[in-house]
């Protein structure tokens, strides 16, 4: 059929052409809108979501005794992680990971909302130190979870085990509470030193995290690598500990509760520390299984407690030294000064007891026999601030500033501390049992050690420190750690003279002479006291065990060259003569002895890494992903 | 030979042949890295059947091919039951046939046969004596293939069935009371299909499309993508080959559905200015063929032919970009797919023949 009224569809479709350039143009608007006005921010969207960028955490420094043996080493480990990015915002999401991971899901959602709020952009991670099962486990979960990754990062590997748990401490991922509270601070997932020298050196120790700028696809896969900078580790650390004298001390406890440390007199130097019973560090790297918290934290022997800087322990008769000091000080008493000891005598209408009938004794006697009658008139001559001003002034009130966190301070009575404390006057005969080192009066074993060591030196008061080098970056050069100068108390030197042959005869011919080391001049003082102090003492109320005495010995050698001080409590453990003095007895035996009978390695040969375990020889290679 | 190439209308073949080289481009860019990595030469050799077959009808007389519209329609029909009852299923939907070891979506030929027999039925009277109840049977044998592929479930291919319908303003213009009738029926059909027709699925796009950013990770995950791509184009496009949302498969179903975002990820606005020039090109070509046909079938033919051009352009164009809901609707000589390809060759060969035998007198 050929067309009629041609000019009238003609014109329909014209119309039908403007209609079809008015919807083109339509869609050139809506193009110009997005691809022009839009462009830069939807460039934004698509970068972030392609490009990511991943932190490659640094290892931790590597920390050596004074002689090069390693402490504690870094492997590498595998780890079950959500980056930062790429945390869910569905809850539901993170409620059907819990129920995968078998976990808690109000934790898990907690620990992702305090994460969004931290700094930085590290990860959160959800399972460490796989093995191989685990990784295979992980891999099947990402599957299901694209926005899990599995994170090759260092792990702490201490290989001494239990050999120094307490001053080496150990690490652990920060909390959320704690990235809540400053998140300037610290970074997600970021490993700090919760305890030890890994906490109070962390600084030292941590090294710069790298970073990774990776192309992603949609499934978070990654895709090609571009820009990356290398994580920087942190520096090597030599400590002062002798990994020897260490080892030495710890065996010497064997199951003895009880503190031991050993001071290097040059410079405070802390050449073994040890508490009893210690603990084994790489347990912390793992959450702890209820049945572990209960055997470290609910333990009511304490392990957790680092009782060299921590506990306190009333000082017993090592206390005389200081009350014996504060006589000579005030003039009240000359060496030559003599009290007649009859086993026993009433001061203030009570009768105090001596252990003997020592008779007639001078000073030096009296701290080689530790006669209690002799320490007790100086104690009725004497008023307790004197003591105090005298233990204050060589430096007993104070902390001693070793690089340990938390340290105790010693307790040393006053008037003004009764008033404050037990809201009581301070009556004068209890400057009687404060005299042999009884009563308020509590010390910690590192205090009690830099106060002998004090004694050794005629006066210096020096700052006990575990550092004692930092290598140098991309060198074997170290740099030394220089102590705070050590001060001089201004110890009058004829004073000291006393107090030092005092000391000589308490291992020569007094309380401590079986402990005597043949070609070692060994100087100390024997202690004997009841345990009624502890930060918290709860725990060891109503424990019979825990009635029994605590020995203490402290003291330095050789006596004519003194170069170790030292201070041992053994807990429970009856008299100080008996039990810690032997402990002394042996650190001088190693240090001064054997340590020296060593053959000597060849010129030029490596040390041998005493403490390096390999479990797994083929740990530093890169693990198959 | 001769004949058939002179047959051949330049004016529309040349903008028709950039896009597809564009198209196939774009897929090869597309498939890069996946299971879709040769899908380019798949459509490089649907193109080539494509215009041999265009080439043959285009010298073909068009009162035969017009003749033969009846006997396709049935055989149309006849294949959209065949695809009910045993259809291939591929995620959820019956839509495709095999015949010798390919798939068929046989609906993508019907849209053009029904186009062919309505215009046939149309022009066989003159336009002065088309009445209502001629638009009425015209639209029902739009309706009957139509409410097959809703069967399938295919919006989006129903939906292409639609222009054949501007017909009716052709013939009857645009008057007030047809605007406003249509406009209650379509909006009675929206009720009822919103509460009787549509599958969840579809109410979701629609509700997605209405709000995009309520659900990122979910149904508006796809038209969020695909306007980060078009966005991140900017006026110069990131490059052939390498489009990051593209390459990165953030963009999904990129060989079909959201070609078009591919394109103008990595071709940028200025790419999008080329490509909806030359289909306005083609666009227009096709109308100026109504407009010099020699019968009322062909002048009806070409201008649904626009039709279904318009709308695929509109639709696909504008829903990567998000001014649509997302419905699975293809974009001519962009989207991979050998029967869609195949069709708007024919389509376009039916086109040329209008234009050949129009100049010949």
């Amino acid at each position: 059929m050929e067309i009629q009224n041609r000019t009238r569809i003609q014109k329909r479709i014209g119309i039908m052409k403007t209609v079809a350039w008015f919807m083109i143009l339509w869609l050139v608007l809506a193009y110009a809108r997005v691809q022009l006005w839009k462009g830069r921010e939807m460039q934004k969207l698509a970068l972030a979501q392609a490009v990511k960028t991943r932190t490659t955490p640094a290892p931790r420094g590597i920390i050596f005794d004074r002689n090069s043996n390693k402490l504690v080493d870094n492997r590498r480990a595998l780890h079950l992680v959500i980056q930062f990015e790429d945390l869910p915002r569905d809850n539901r999401q993170i409620e059907a990971l819990a129920a995968a991971l078998q976990a808690d899901p109000d934790q898990l959602k907690r620990r992702v909302a305090a994460i969004r709020l931290a700094a930085g952009n590290r990860m959160l991670v959800l399972q460490d130190n796989l093995d191989d099962a685990s990784v295979a486990q992980a891999e099947v979960l990402r599957a299901r979870f694209p926005f899990l990754s599995i994170e090759v990062a260092p792990r702490r590997v201490y290989l001494g085990e239990d050999l120094a748990g307490h001053a080496l401490g150990y690490v652990g991922e920060v909390t959320p509470e704690e990235l809540l509270k400053d998140p300037t601070q610290f970074q997600l997932g970021e490993i700090i030193g919760r305890t030890g020298f890994e906490a109070s050196r962390n600084d030292k120790l941590k090294g710069v995290d790298g970073q990774r700028r990776i192309l992603v696809d949609y499934l978070g896969r990654e895709v090609a690598t571009y820009g990356m900078q290398e994580a920087k580790p942190g520096r090597s650390v030599y400590l002062t500990l002798d990994a020897g004298l260490q080892t030495t001390l710890k065996e010497a406890f064997g199951a003895t509760q009880g503190a031991g440390v050993v001071l290097d007199l040059r410079d405070g130097g802390v050449l073994a520390l040890y508490s009893s019973p210690s603990y084994d560090p790489n347990v912390f790297l793992n959450r702890l299984t209820q049945e572990q918290v209960k055997t470290y934290w609910d333990n009511p022997d304490r392990p957790m407690l680092n009782r060299v800087t921590q506990g306190r322990y009333p000082p017993g008769s090592t206390y005389k030294l200081l009350v014996a000091l504060a006589a000579l000080e005030k003039g009240i008493i000359t060496p030559a000064t003599t009290f007649t000891c009859y086993g026993h005598k009433s001061f203030y209408g009570r009768d105090f007891r001596c252990d003997a009938v020592h008779g007639t004794l001078n000073l030096v006697q009296a701290i080689a026999k530790s006669c209690d009658i002799y320490f007790y008139e100086l104690g009725a001559r004497l008023d307790v601030d004197d003591i105090y001003n005298t233990a204050k002034k060589y430096g007993l009130t104070e902390a001693t500033g070793i690089d340990l966190p938390h340290e105790a301070v010693s307790r040393i009575p006053s008037r003004e501390w009764k008033r404050r404390v037990k809201k009581e006057k301070w009556y004068a005969g209890e400057t009687i049992s404060v005299a042999i080192g009884q009563g308020a009066n509590s010390l910690t074993p590192i205090a009690l050690a830099r106060f002998y060591a004090l004694i050794a030196t005629k006066g210096k008061l020096l700052t006990p420190h575990l550092l004692y080098g930092v290598r140098q970056e991309n060198s074997s050069e170290i740099d030394l750690f220089t102590p705070p100068p050590a001060k001089d108390s201004g110890l009058d030197p004829k004073i000291w003279a006393t107090l030092d042959e005092g000391l000589y005869e308490v291992v020569h011919s007094g309380t401590a002479q079986a402990s005597a080391l043949p070609g070692v001049t060994i100087a100390g003082k024997t202690g004997t006291s009841q345990l009624t102090s502890f930060v918290d003492k709860s725990h060891y109320a109503g424990l019979a065990k825990k009635l029994r005495d605590n020995a203490l010995f402290a003291g330095y050698a050789p006596r004519e060259n003194p170069q170790i001080a030292f201070a041992v409590v053994a807990e429970n453990a009856g008299f100080g003569a008996s039990s810690a003095a032997p402990i002394a007895r042996k650190l001088c035996q190693y240090w001064f002895i054997d340590r020296l009978k060593k053959p000597l390695p060849p010129p030029g040969a490596k040390l041998p890494d005493a403490f390096r375990l390999d479990p797994d020889p083929g740990a530093d290679e890169a693990p198959a992903r | 030979m001769r004949e058939r190439l002179r047959a051949l209308d330049t004016r529309l073949l040349l903008p028709m042949l950039l896009l597809v080289i564009m198209g196939t481009l774009t897929v090869y860019s597309a498939g890069r890295g996946t299971t879709q990595s040769t899908l380019w030469l798949k459509q490089t050799l649907w193109t080539v059947m494509g215009f041999l077959s265009l080439a043959a009808v285009a010298a073909v007389n068009p009162l035969r091919i017009f003749r033969s519209a009846f006997p396709l329609y049935i055989l149309g029909i006849l294949s959209l039951v065949a695809v009910l009852a045993v259809g291939h299923r591929i995620g959820g939907a019956q839509r495709w046939l095999v015949v010798a070891h390919m798939t068929w979506q046989p609906s993508e030929l019907m849209k053009w046969i029904t186009l062919l027999f309505v215009t046939h039925r149309l022009g066989t009277r003159p336009i002065q004596e088309v009445t209502t109840w001629d638009l009425v049977g015209a639209s029902t044998l739009v309706f009957f293939p139509m409410l097959l592929v809703l069967k399938q479930p295919d919006l989006g291919m129903a939906i292409s069935f639609l222009p054949i319908l501007v017909l009716i303003p052709l013939l009857r213009g645009l008057k007030a009371r047809w605007v406003l009738a249509a406009l209650l029926g379509v909006s009675l059909l929206g009720v009822f299909s919103w509460q009787k027709v549509l599958k969840p699925y579809q109410k979701q796009r629609v509700m997605t499309f209405l709000d995009p950013g309520a659900d990122l990770q979910g149904k508006g995950y796809q038209i969020n993508q695909s306007r980060i791509a078009i966005g991140a184009g900017g006026l110069f496009g990131q490059g052939f080959t390498s489009g990051s949302q593209t390459q990165l498969n953030f963009l999904p179903v990129k060989t079909t559905d959201f070609v078009f975002s591919v394109w103008a990820e990595e071709r940028g606005f200025l790419g999008v200015l080329l490509a909806l020039s030359l289909f306005g090109a083609v666009i227009m070509r096709i109308l100026d063929t109504a407009r010099v046909a020699k019968t009322s079938s062909e002048t009806y033919f070409c201008v649904g032919a626009a039709g279904i051009f318009v709308l695929h352009l509109f639709v696909n164009v504008g829903m990567v970009v998000g001014l649509l809901p997302n419905k699975g609707i293809v974009l001519p000589f962009f989207s991979a797919g050998g029967s869609s390809t195949l069709s708007y060759f024919l389509g376009l060969g039916v086109v040329m023949a209008v234009r050949y035998r129009a100049k010949m007198k």
